[in-house]
């Protein structure tokens, strides 16, 4: 054998495809964002408001078609297939809570809130934790995992802390049973602990762990998807405080669970692209 | 550091980031009781059972199977 004469690969930006496909569910989003000032302000007839309605619902079906196939495409077998393939789950599970909230809203005029949708809005939580493991426990025979995972149960700890004193014993335990019924408390309860300790906690130990390492291009995809569930719980926690304090939502509050879903498409869309070496 | 200590690194790192790709040429010495300083292209087969299993869980195999493809043709 020789000395070394053959430069390494250098790894290619991000391809034309996946810049387009990224600018596309971009421009999506940013059509719905207009969309929903209006509706916001009652601004739409009725044609329109549930045309704009059905329209957010189906991107974040279009959301959960991109990570999946992006996922398949990895392959079930690979160990990296399978962290996506959860992701993908997750975000088909919000979907499918809002199709249901649109059905019993828009089209049956019945209240969303407890309903079936919530069932599919708390499968979200258990199906990104689930990615969120995979994806830490994938880097254990590179790193200790201890210290990370210990940082991050603190991190949702305290949060919970946070979210106990300001918005479960002020507002949703005082309703209790008597004014949200059963479904409603643990379901409104549900929400914010999932938002800690199932997005927020696992999110974090993910970074943490890929910052240590200094990890490159493989990790991209990956810090998408932290900023993801950043989005997604801080958002999902200032709603529920907004909602119950009385201080009101509005259209940038309501498009946080929209952003955080298209970042997890793209992020999904970059890890296509980093998991192709030629 | 020695030319496939060099090599590994360089391949590796844009990739999974240099401490890993250190990581990946520190546990080759370990098993082989060398030094990194001290691997050769020789070693390359030992070298190319720890990334597999330390690259493994997070990139898919053909990212592997090409990234060790480079790093062997570089030898």
């Amino acid at each position: 054998m020789t000395a070394t004469t053959t430069p390494s690969r250098t790894p290619r930006a991000l391809s034309a495809g996946t810049m387009l496909s990224g600018g596309a569910l971009i421009a999506l989003v940013g059509l719905f964002a207009l969309l929903s000032v209006q509706m916001y302000a009652e601004n739409l007839s009725d044609a329109a408001y549930a045309a704009s309605y059905w329209f957010g619902t189906s991107l974040q079906i279009l959301f959960a078609l991109v990570i999946i196939f992006v996922a398949l495409r990895i392959g079930w077998g690979q160990h990296v297939g399978k962290q996506w393939f959860f992701v993908g789950l997750g975000v088909a599970a919000y979907a499918a809570g809002d199709i249901a909230w649109t059905i019993l809203d828009l089209h049956l005029g019945l209240d969303p809130y407890p309903s079936v949708a919530d069932l599919f809005y708390t499968l979200e939580y258990a199906f990104f934790f689930i990615a969120m493991v995979l994806a830490v426990r994938s880097y254990r025979s590179i790193t200790d995992l201890r210290t990370p995972v210990i940082i991050g149960a603190v991190i949702s700890v305290v949060a919970a802390a946070a979210m106990y004193f300001l918005l479960l014993k002020p507002y949703i335990f005082a309703a209790g049973v008597e004014e949200l019924g059963t479904w409603g408390l643990v379901v409104s309860t549900l929400y914010p602990l999932g938002d800690v300790f199932f997005m927020l906690g696992p999110a974090m130990t993910l970074a943490i762990v890929i910052m240590r390492l200094g990890a490159g291009r493989l990790a991209w995809p990956w810090w998408i998807v932290v900023v993801g569930a950043l989005v997604f719980s801080m958002a999902d926690s200032l709603y529920s405080y907004a909602d119950w304090s009385g201080a009101g939502s509005s259209t940038l509050l309501e498009m946080g669970w929209m952003s955080a879903n298209l970042l997890f498409a793209l992020a999904a869309l970059v890890a296509r692209d980093v998991y192709r070496v030629r | 550091m020695s030319t496939l200590s060099d090599r590994v690194v360089s391949t590796l790192g844009p990739y999974v980031g240099d401490t890993v790709a250190d990581t990946c040429v520190r546990a080759t010495a370990l098993s082989l009781g060398k030094t990194a300083d001290d691997l050769t292209p020789s070693d390359f087969p030992t070298l190319e059972a720890n990334v597999r299993r330390l690259l493994g869980p997070v990139a898919p195999t053909a990212v592997v199977d090409q990234l060790l493809a480079d790093i062997e043709r570089g030898l």
